[in-house]
Parts: structure tokens; sequence; C-alpha cells
């Protein structure tokens, strides 16, 4: 505690010094984490509960999660399509901002889509087989209780859209992409198939 | 729960009260006493947002939309409906959701607003008096030689979307296979720059099938267009662009594509080539005239020379009158483009800046986003976004932080990843506009 205290202080410093730095830029208030936060609902949903089964939900994640995604989007750490040239527009204290504000709000499991001829529905078998898959890659290690668990490095995963995390899954097995992962999270992948990942996707969509 | 709120809200106001009393507007907000009160003329991407963000922001003001039809049909994915793979009526919302957020939801037409009196009438009988105005109107469209209304019956724009989209529709799928499909798209600014691409795109799509020896032929005012450089590159993967069979024809202003009359009777449009009246004759011809800041902002006066309205891009509250906000396609929006993400993100954005004024205090820093997709096919989607920010160096025009558009040359999975994006971005930017 005391010790992560002072690396608080040690932040606060670094701000100021690059406020003083910046001169009056900074005089301007800056947008405020709500402003901020309002410009991504358009896509993730009003306080970050998406209404679009290929947008995640991030209501409620953990803060520190959400900027180092928000962080290797920029860079082109981890891929996307739209994703990189938006994180890209805001600076670090503006994603923080931006991630603080969703990690407030809170978690909603995504409704179906009856409106979407193009989203895939949860599939109750495939849900089934890919139960299976997550003990045997040991998913529930980090991804615990069935999904629904999170921390710093894990996001939840239970009741998220399953497109999206159809499209993820898909990801992970693509070799073009090239998607960073914890190396026990590479362990996992490697032992399923592209067709028990599509399994897990549905498990995990279909978890409450 | 409840009584939470409740305590929660009467803190609220107490601390809001105390905060008018500093206030410079001098509108006492002591609880019981009148509320303050803004309408929103225009329902679409920009007015709903502007109402049910304020009311998210600040319970306590009553918040009043005046929108001339009953349900909204959204103009993003209309373009699918025209192409015939969408049922139109997954284009429909209604105003039920706003009333959930304590909207009041008045279906009518605003047909004048009085600045000096703070008070719009409307075609109802109806005057509406406000603290604030937000006007979010959309685009209308200018006159035009041999558009007349007799001529709007045969030739489509379907720029707005509802009965004229399932019209144009029909007209596709009742021409003959050989036939043409003439597309004129404006100059700019208008509403939607990538959408007359992304409709020629579609309705190919539909040819191709279902026609295979019929054209589109793009008429365009203008030497060139946004995503061009993708579009192109999809149609000639999936349509021979640059080839003789090419199902897609594009003419830029400079080799003749701009269009100087429309004549009905004849069904043909003439352009202009270099001094020479060229006659281009169509099965259906899809005409989109140039564009205007919707009747109402004219009516009021809060538009300029260039037919749309300046805003400070801070706030979007109008140069021309104080206290009336100008939202989404309407506004001079600083390089911003009239997209509906575009009058999502200024919603939010006139929102807080309308809540904070009436609580006395000062605008916050505004930021802006876009992002937009466009269809070349089904499976075939590429996008744009963008991530601007006020800058007083520079007033009339908005800093852009960030932007970029889909990779060239991305492989099929990007193009069909970004095509189901496209929808889920519908459905979601509906469920935040609406619900």
């Amino acid at each position: 505690m005391q010790q992560r205290k002072s690396r608080m202080l040690t932040v606060v410093g670094g701000v100021l010094a690059g406020a003083l730095l910046l001169g009056t830029s900074v005089a301007q208030a800056d947008a405020t984490g709500s402003m901020l936060a309002n410009t991504c609902a358009g896509c993730h949903g009003t306080n970050g509960i998406s209404g679009g089964p290929a947008m995640p939900t991030i209501a409620g994640m953990p803060a520190k999660y959400l900027k180092s995604v928000m962080a290797d989007f920029a860079s082109g750490k981890r891929p996307s399509t739209i994703m990189g040239r938006l994180a890209k527009g805001y600076s670090e204290a503006e994603t923080a901002l931006i991630a603080e504000e969703f990690a407030k709000q809170k978690w909603q499991n995504a409704k179906s889509a009856p409106q979407s001829k193009m989203a895939t529905p949860v599939n109750a078998k495939l849900a089934k087989e890919g139960e299976k898959a997550t003990k045997n890659a040991k998913c529930d290690k980090c991804h615990e209780d069935n999904g629904v668990f999170q921390d710093d490095d894990t996001p939840r995963v239970a009741g998220q859209w399953l497109d999206y995390l159809r499209f993820k899954v898909q990801d992970l097995k693509n070799p073009e992409l090239k998607v960073p992962q914890a190396e026990k999270m590479k362990t996992g992948i490697d032992k399923l198939s592209a067709e028990q990942l599509e399994a897990v996707a549905h498990f995990y969509a279909s978890q409450k | 729960m409840t009584n939470l709120t409740r305590r929660s809200f009467i803190k609220l106001s107490g601390g809001v009260a105390a905060v008018s009393l500093t206030s410079a507007f001098g509108v006492p907000a002591i609880a019981g006493e009148a509320k303050q009160k803004v309408v929103v003329v225009g329902g679409g991407y920009g007015g709903a947002v502007v109402a049910k963000y304020l009311r998210m922001a600040d319970p306590k003001i009553q918040v009043t939309l005046v929108e001339k039809n009953a349900d909204y049909y959204s103009c993003p994915l209309s373009n699918w409906v025209v192409a015939g793979f969408r049922d139109m009526a997954l284009q429909k919302w209604s105003y039920d959701g706003l009333k959930k957020h304590g909207v009041e939801v008045i279906i009518d037409e605003v047909t004048a607003i009085d600045p000096a009196a703070k008070s719009v009438a409307t075609a109802g009988g109806k005057k509406l008096a406000y603290d604030a105005l937000v006007v979010s109107p959309g685009v209308d469209f200018k006159e035009f030689p041999g558009y007349d209304a007799e001529a709007q019956k045969k030739i489509l724009h379907a720029w707005k979307a509802g009965p004229e989209t399932v019209a144009l529709a029909k007209q596709i799928a009742a021409m003959k296979d050989g036939d043409t499909y003439i597309l004129v798209a404006p100059a700019d600014p208008y509403r939607c720059p990538p959408g007359p691409y992304e409709r020629a795109s579609l309705v190919a799509h539909y040819l191709k099938k279902n026609k295979p020896k019929s054209k589109v032929l793009i008429l365009d005012a203008k030497p060139k267009f946004s995503k061009q450089g993708l579009f192109q590159e999809g149609w000639t993967q999936l349509y021979g662009f640059g080839s003789d069979n090419s199902i897609i024809k594009w003419v830029s202003g400079a080799e003749g594509g701009k269009v100087v009359r429309v004549d009905a009777k004849e069904m043909a449009v003439y352009t202009d080539n270099n001094g020479f009246e060229e006659k281009h004759v169509g099965a259906c011809i899809n005409f989109i005239p140039p564009n205007v800041a919707g009747k109402i902002a004219t009516a009021a006066g809060l538009t300029n020379e260039s037919g749309w309205c300046p805003v400070h891009l801070n706030t979007f509250e109008s140069k021309i009158h104080k206290g009336i906000y100008v939202v989404g396609d309407a506004s001079a929006s600083g390089g911003m483009p009239k997209s509906g993400y575009a009058a999502n993100s200024q919603a939010k954005v006139v929102a807080a800046a309308i809540a904070a004024r009436l609580n006395g205090k000062e605008a916050g820093e505004p930021s802006y986003v876009n992002t937009c997709y466009s269809m070349l096919s089904p499976d075939y989607g590429i996008s744009v976004a963008a991530v601007w920010k006020y800058d007083a160096a520079t007033p009339d025009k908005v800093k852009e932080i960030s932007s970029g558009v889909s990779p060239s040359k991305a492989p099929d999975f990007i193009r069909k990843q970004e095509a189901l994006y496209n929808e889920s971005w519908y459905q979601s930017i509906m469920a935040d506009t609406f619900s």
C-alpha cells in the first residue's frame, strides 16, 4: 500500500511537470471522462452496454484492462479494423479517463438480437461442447466462474456478445494477425481447434 | 432503489439551486418552481440523442422533442433496402424509448422560431417556450432545373429514408435486364459523403445477380469522392471496374459528369461536358439534388449564404442566434462529415453544453468522433474513423487528432468482419439514440 501511494505521487508529479511544459494549452480544461466516453457510446452503447452483436460490451470492465487494450490498439500490437485508428485519437490521460468512466458502469449481459439476420444465434449444443473444451484447455484457470471473473489482465467473457467472441477466437487462430496473448493463454489456444474455439465462444456467450 | 434515487435527486437539486443563485442567467431552479425547458426540433441521429442525453445529464430539465413523423426511418443501412437485401421494417424506430427517459414527444411540425421571445410555433397551433432550443432538422434540397413536383414522382432521390427508399427499391427491381440505373451524385457538402457510392455498389451487386446485362452509371458533380480508393479497389474486385465489362461507370464533374437539368418525361438527365450538353437516358434515374440545411433552419434565419448553419464548434450554439443549438447535418460542422455518427457525437456535446448552461456553469471541453461504414456487397464492408478536438486557435475548423480508412488490399475476412461490424454499428447507435 505504502509503495503504491508513493508511485501515485510520482505519477502526479510527472503530470504536473508535463502541464508546466505544455504551458497554456493545458490551462484549457480538458474534456471530462463522460464527454470522452460518450464518443465511444455510438458503437459500444450507452454507458458501454453494446446493442450490436459484434461490438463488445465494455461496461464495468477493469480500467487497467481497458487502458492496456487501448494502448495495444494504438500501437498496433493488438490487431483491429477500426479501433487502432480511434485509439490513436486520445492521449494517455484521456484514455485513462475513458477507461475509468466505463469501469464505473454496471455490466449487463448481451441481449439476443432479434433485429439482426446477420447475428449468430447461441447454439446450446455447441455451448455444451464449448464447456468441455474450456475444461480441457484449462480456460477456467484465468476465466474463472465460467468466464464471469475479471481482473486487470482478464476481461469478463460470460454473457458477452457472441459474434464479438467469435471474431476474437477466429483472430486468435489467425496466424496473419499475430494477436498478442499471455503465454498461458497461448498454451490453451494451441490445444483447441478452430471448431472447438467456436464452441467456446458459444459457451461463454450462453453464460449469465 | 427508488428511495435511493429519490434521495440523491433531492440532494442534487439542492446543490443546483445553490449554484443557480450565482448563475448569470438568473433562472432559479428551486424545486417545485418552473423547470428549465429545452425544446428539440427534429428527432433523428442528432436531435433524439440530445433529448436523451440531456435527461441523463440532468433529470430536472424538461425536454420536449417535436418531430414531424410518428416513426423514424434510419438513412444508414437504407441502401441495403434499396438493393433488395434488407427489410424496411428494420429501419423503423419509435419514440417510445425516449419517453422512458422522460422526454415529452410531440408529433407535429415546427413552422416558426422566435429567438427573441424564445418560443417555437407548430403547424398544429402549439406555442412552446424554451430556455434553450436545439434545431436538428437534417437536410433539405435545393431547387434544380427540371426537378419539379411532377418529376419527383418518377425520379426519386431517396436521400431521406422512408417511403421513397422502398419505391426506389421497386423501381430497380422492375428494371429489365440490360437497362441502365443512373445515380446522380451531388456536389459537396451533402448528407453522407460515401452514401452515393455505397448505393451504386449495392445496386451493382443486385444487378450482377439478377440483371447481369444492366449497368450502373454514376454522374458526379465532383472530381473525387469519399473513400474513393477503397471503393474503386472493391469495384475492380467485385464488379469488373476499369474493364470494358464493368458494371459500374463513374463520370467525374471534369469529365462530363455534372448534371445541369433533369427531364422526367424523357427519363433523362443532361450533363455539361466542357460546354456541350450531353443526354443520358436511364430506365431508373436516382437523382440526389444539391443539399441545404433543413427547411426550418433556413426559415428561422439560422443559415448563412452557404445554406448551412454557422455554429461555435465548442458547443454547436448558433453564431447567429444565441441560445439556439444546431446539431447534425444542418450545421456547418468545421470539417466533420454530415454523418449519423458525427451528429450523435455533436449531440452529446450539445447536451453537455446545455446542461452546464442551465446550471450556471461553463461548457466543458468537447470531444468528437466519427465512425462510418460503407458496404460494397453484403459481405464487403469498409470504414472511416476520426477523432477531433476543438482548438480555439482555429475556431472555424475542428482539429483532427487521428483519422483513417480501412487498409487497401485487406483480406476477404477483414471485409466480411467490417460488414458485420456495420450492422452492429447500426444496432448499437440506434439503441444509443432511441432506447
